[in-house]
């Protein structure tokens, strides 16, 4: 009787190798793009518009489950001396400690906790953002664009776009404000390439 | 109102020489004459700092928060020190080593290169300077310490000013001004003694020249610049004025002139290397 237990479980695995069986999908990973990817903020500025920057080094990792959303998982990783608002002397400050203070703190990260489908293709994304060695809650609003091979890269690829609002303050970024806006427009576009 | 008191430059001075000049009066209708009324200039700074920048969490995840949570540790021990009446060696250890480690403290996280040891180690000399080297002034005349602050912070916040950071930039004039507050309270007449508070509040602008050497892009170097400024007690000794009140009361404008002469080159060359532009 063992005998045929250990017979049937070293048949049942082979054959699960083998594909013979359909196993349960499971997310897929993918690899953040970081020539088609951007992270956009926009800040108010002492209400008269909002200025706009954008972070130019990132990379990170997302686990993609098309058929079962919830699934998906994002690690997002950003240089924040990549800071980049088309005017080298704000650069420098946004560097300092007034802002990003990036001798001390070079990256911040994000990290998913949950996926809440909300409609077809959309979804808010629950994470944890770590600004500052602050890390808080935040929510962003997601939609799959698209996947498939990419007519230029001729790689599997995955699209999204999320946009969502932080509180600078809630970090521990206080200055300026509130002449410098405290709430944080955040857009973000994102291709991953399969692998 | 509101808007005032959130403007850069209100914060900067107007708001920190009034402050000092009601927390210095404070302290002294308490305790009249001794050294503790000079504990306003750090009061006075704590409160901008909280202004302008917020009060940090504790334990503070920054350089700017550990700063904070030093000057208050700094002002509270200063004000120890003068209430006590301690003098001598005994008070200045205790400022001398409340400096090195809270510079130390503040660098840690970017202790992790030569120029950063050099630059740890120059701070650290210039801040026993700043302790044990600023005396030789008579001790009934306290403007040659609190010209010292008064320069220092000059210096710092207006190397910052140059695209680096305008926080510091403007804790630094506010701990400028702080000190201007103080040496109205002994102009034309010397009413304070120099103790531990006046060393505490030069000792915040070293800390501040701290986060400006480890944290920002800046030409923090030019700041040896300012380091003349320590001489002024010793310059006191040799103007030609006598101990009358005139006398006394030229020979604090001419210290102060004097000490703020150094801090203005430094931030001259800090304009110079800077481009000449600042961000804001």
């Amino acid at each position: 009787m063992k005998m045929q237990t250990l017979f049937a479980a070293a048949l049942l695995g082979t054959v699960a190798l083998s594909g013979a069986v359909p196993a349960a999908a499971a997310p897929v990973a993918y690899t953040v793009d970081p020539a088609h990817t951007a992270v956009v903020f926009l800040v108010d500025h002492l209400g008269f518009a909002s200025a706009i920057g954008r972070f130019n080094t990132v990379s990170g990792e997302i686990a993609f489950d098309k058929e079962a959303m919830e699934n998906n998982r994002v690690t997002v990783t950003i240089d924040t001396a990549s800071i980049d608002t088309n005017h080298a002397k704000r650069d420098e400050h946004l560097k300092s400690p007034d802002f990003f203070n990036v001798k001390e703190f070079p990256r911040m990260t994000f990290t998913s906790t949950r996926v809440e489908k909300t409609g077809d293709g959309a979804g808010r994304l629950h994470g944890d953002l770590t600004l500052l060695g602050v890390t808080r809650p935040v929510v962003l609003d997601v939609t799959f664009n698209k996947d498939g091979v990419s007519a230029a890269s001729r790689k599997e690829t995955v699209g999204f776009s999320a946009r969502g609002t932080i509180r600078r303050g809630e970090f521990g970024m206080s200055y300026g404000a509130p002449n410098i806006g405290d709430e944080i427009q955040l857009l973000i576009e994102v291709e991953a390439v399969k692998g | 109102m509101t808007d005032l008191i959130h403007d850069p430059f209100i914060q900067s001075s107007a708001l920190p020489l009034l402050l000092s000049l009601l927390a210095v009066g404070l302290i002294h209708t308490v305790r009249p004459g001794g050294a503790l009324p000079a504990a306003g200039i750090g009061a006075t700074y704590l409160a901008v700092h909280a202004l302008v920048v917020g009060v940090p969490a504790l334990p503070p995840p920054s350089g700017m928060g550990k700063l904070f949570w030093a000057a208050v540790a700094g002002v509270a021990l200063g004000a120890l020190i003068d209430a006590a009446g301690w003098r001598g060696r005994a008070g200045g250890a205790a400022v001398a080593t409340w400096l090195a480690a809270s510079l130390v403290w503040i660098a840690w996280p970017v202790l992790d290169s030569a120029a950063a040891a050099v630059g740890l180690a120059v701070l650290l000399a210039a801040g026993m300077g700043v302790v044990f080297g600023t005396g030789g002034a008579p001790a009934d005349s306290p403007v040659a310490s609190a010209a010292v602050p008064l320069a220092l912070g000059l210096a710092v916040g207006g190397t910052a000013l140059f695209g680096s950071s305008a926080s510091i930039a403007q804790t630094g004039l506010a701990l400028a001004a702080a000190a201007g507050g103080f040496l109205l309270w002994n102009w034309p007449v010397g009413r304070h003694g120099a103790g531990a508070s006046l060393r505490i509040a030069a000792g915040i602008a070293v800390l501040l020249a701290g986060m400006l050497t480890f944290f920002t892009g800046a030409d923090a170097a030019v700041l040896l610049l300012a380091l003349p400024a320590l001489l002024a007690g010793r310059l006191h000794r040799h103007l030609p004025f006598d101990r009358t009140a005139a006398g006394r009361a030229a020979a604090g404008a001419v210290l102060t002139v004097a000490a703020v002469l150094p801090a203005l080159a430094a931030v001259a060359a800090a304009y110079a290397l800077g481009g000449g532009s600042s961000p804001y």
